[in-house]
């Protein structure tokens, strides 16, 4: 399938409501929902599996009509289930932007059950249209025929709970500083002319208060700092489902590298140089452990604080 | 805490369904749910799941969902997935009908397309208002699977895999104290652990990476139980080593009751690729940390002489 349209919205993982239009009526497309397709092999091409070297792409409407772009990461030297999704990525990408809906999703393979299932804590899931730009015939089906006879939020928590993509807003209580620090003890002085370390620590609780966790309690958020001083944070997305969640690691990644960060498809490595965890005191989901061993195998040497919240309300 | 039988002969399943008066094995296996629903071990969520599984030799076997509080819920088991790495030890050749106590999620219908003829195998969801056996492929349409990414005559789970793990290299990681090293050198545990957790790796399903591992891990009794990796076509459902040994462990034994303190294990060994680009070291050490703190690791990585 031909790229369509030009350099505009090349390494954008995000493109605004009047640009979307724009774009598609350049394309001689009726509506926005059929410039989805079109943008895929563009997705597919900002896509860092290393491991497979199976691109993924996925593209997204959302109700404010924006589109978003999701692709595929991988992260050698680690377990697979470090990974992210394509589907994911587009969804925690909304998610960063305050989207409220996702409602068509274009494709570059057709979703595995993994995806179908963190897709569920979307509400209206069932109803979300799913194009797979490799089928023989492509075109847009609800995900309920993808996956029938779904196990997802309903089936664990009441109608009012907030679901992916609305707003949350976690208590989090006193933030405690523990010791644990990775990496050199100097480093966050040198970066972006200092308070770097506070950056770093109100982004990850920022993230942290925004977290869907409403299966463990466990709210969670992570941000990493590049070299340019540059920070990107991330929330942790529960899934009822509980293996298919997305780590608040991960989803600092997605925000790196589609607000453009991330050291570029030549650059080797992601180029973080500091990180911060914000997450629940003695947890019974906790991120700290895996947040060390994956900082070890993508930025060694990457300075990581852990902050521990105690909430006042006990959960 | 009862260890209960998760591994049920052909002939004493016979027995049971004539006793039970169904004319079929796989109308036993629903009738079974509510026991493999008592051995699930779900601290997080207190939501036990219970699978029962009918393997083409005429064996029953059962599985459990566990949850391992102080870790990422992607350490989770599902029950399904116990199901399959508990027949897979076994050396069950296939599996032709499951009945769960809820609907298996996405990430478990994924996961069991790594079996051959994954969309033949009959689901029964206990849960369901009118339950019936529906086919696998009713519940995951126009699924992702290996054959998307291998060619048909690469094996899958439950078909006979050997891994070539060339020599094995010995690289010892520090943990537990003095005494438990000292404990474990005298009955040459660590011989054994070794042993179990390479003959898992030879044995394990990673057809995606390469990077074939084992786990194995060792009681206060000085029994060894270990679990092969598996992988998925979909990467993040692969079942890890450790998680596949703690399916070894509690379908051998329940692993320790509720009257003791966290899961009794002393020891444990990894065996994995060297420079693995899917390497579950530093996960197995962040495993141990939280659900036996104080227990001796030992990693040995090999390297095969096929290059992967």
């Amino acid at each position: 399938m031909e790229e369509k349209p030009g350099r505009s919205t090349v390494g954008k993982f995000v493109i605004e409501a009047e640009e979307a239009q724009a774009i598609a009526k350049e394309s001689g497309v009726g509506a926005v929902r059929e410039l989805l397709p079109l943008l895929v092999p563009a997705a597919q091409r900002l896509a860092r599996p290393p491991i497979s070297n199976y691109r993924v792409g996925a593209v997204g409407l959302g109700t404010s009509g924006r589109i978003f772009l999701g692709v595929n990461l991988e992260f050698p030297g680690l377990p697979l289930h470090h990974s992210v999704h394509a589907e994911q990525f587009l969804m925690a990408n909304a998610n960063a932007h305050g989207e409220p809906g996702i409602r068509c999703v274009a494709v570059s393979s057709v979703p595995c059950g993994h995806c179908r299932q963190f897709l569920q804590e979307i509400r209206g899931a069932a109803e979300i249209q799913i194009l797979v730009t490799s089928d023989e015939d492509p075109a847009f089906r609800p995900l309920a025929s993808l996956l029938p006879h779904p196990f997802g939020p309903p089936d664990l928590l009441n109608r009012d709970a907030p679901l992916l993509l609305e707003p949350h807003d976690n208590e989090l209580g006193a933030l405690e500083a523990t010791g644990v620090a990775v990496g050199g003890g100097g480093l966050c002085n040198g970066i972006g002319g200092g308070g770097l370390e506070r950056r770093l620590r109100e982004a990850a609780e920022g993230a942290a208060r925004s977290s869907h966790a409403p299966y463990s309690g466990c709210a969670a958020g992570f941000a990493v700092a590049d070299g340019g001083g540059r920070v990107y944070s991330g929330s942790y997305v529960e899934s009822a489902a509980y293996n298919p969640s997305l780590g608040p690691v991960q989803a600092a990644m997605v925000a790196c590298l589609a607000a453009g960060g991330g050291g570029g498809p030549e650059g080797g490595g992601w180029g973080i140089v500091a990180a911060a965890l914000v997450e629940k005191e003695t947890a019974a989901v906790s991120h700290e452990g895996t947040a060390r061993i994956f900082l070890e195998a993508v930025a060694p040497g990457a300075h990581l604080k852990v902050y521990r919240f105690r909430p006042s309300a006990a959960v | 805490m009862e260890s209960g039988k998760f591994v049920i002969a052909a002939q004493e399943a016979e027995a049971m369904a004539k006793t039970a008066g169904v004319a079929t094995l796989k109308e036993l296996l629903p009738l079974l749910v509510p026991t493999a629903l008592r051995l699930a071990r779900p601290p997080i969520s207190n939501y036990p799941v219970g699978a029962v599984g009918l393997g083409i030799s005429g064996r029953i076997f059962l599985g459990v969902n566990l949850e391992f509080p102080g870790l990422p819920l992607n350490h989770s088991v599902h029950a399904e997935q116990f199901l399959v790495a508990n027949a897979a030890a076994h050396g069950e050749a296939g599996i032709s009908y499951i009945a769960v106590s809820s609907v298996p999620c996405g990430h478990c219908r994924q996961f069991l397309q790594e079996i051959r003829g994954a969309g033949e195998i009959q689901i029964l969801a206990t849960s369901d208002e009118d339950a019936a056996f529906h086919p696998l492929s009713s519940l995951l349409p126009h699924r992702f699977g290996p054959f998307d990414l291998l060619h048909k005559g690469i094996p899958l789970i439950l078909e006979p895999h050997d891994n070539d793990l060339g020599s094995l290299e010995s690289a010892v990681i520090a943990g537990g104290g003095e005494e438990v090293s000292k404990g474990i050198e005298k009955e040459g545990i660590q011989q054994r652990l070794r042993a179990a957790a390479g003959a898992a790796a030879k044995a394990s399903h990673a057809p995606y990476s390469g990077c074939a591992a084992g786990f194995a891990v060792a009681d206060g009794e000085g029994r060894v139980y270990a679990g092969s990796y598996m992988e998925s076509a979909a990467y993040n459902p692969s079942l890890g080593p450790m998680q596949a040994a703690m399916v070894g462990y509690v379908a051998a034994c329940g692993g320790v009751g509720r009257e003791h303190r966290g899961w009794g294990i002393l020891a444990a060994a990894l065996v994995e690729k060297e420079s693995a680009a899917v390497s579950q070291e530093g996960t197995a050490r962040i495993f141990l940390e939280a659900v036996a703190p104080g227990a001796h690791l030992n990693v040995y990585r090999f390297r095969s002489s096929a290059s992967v």
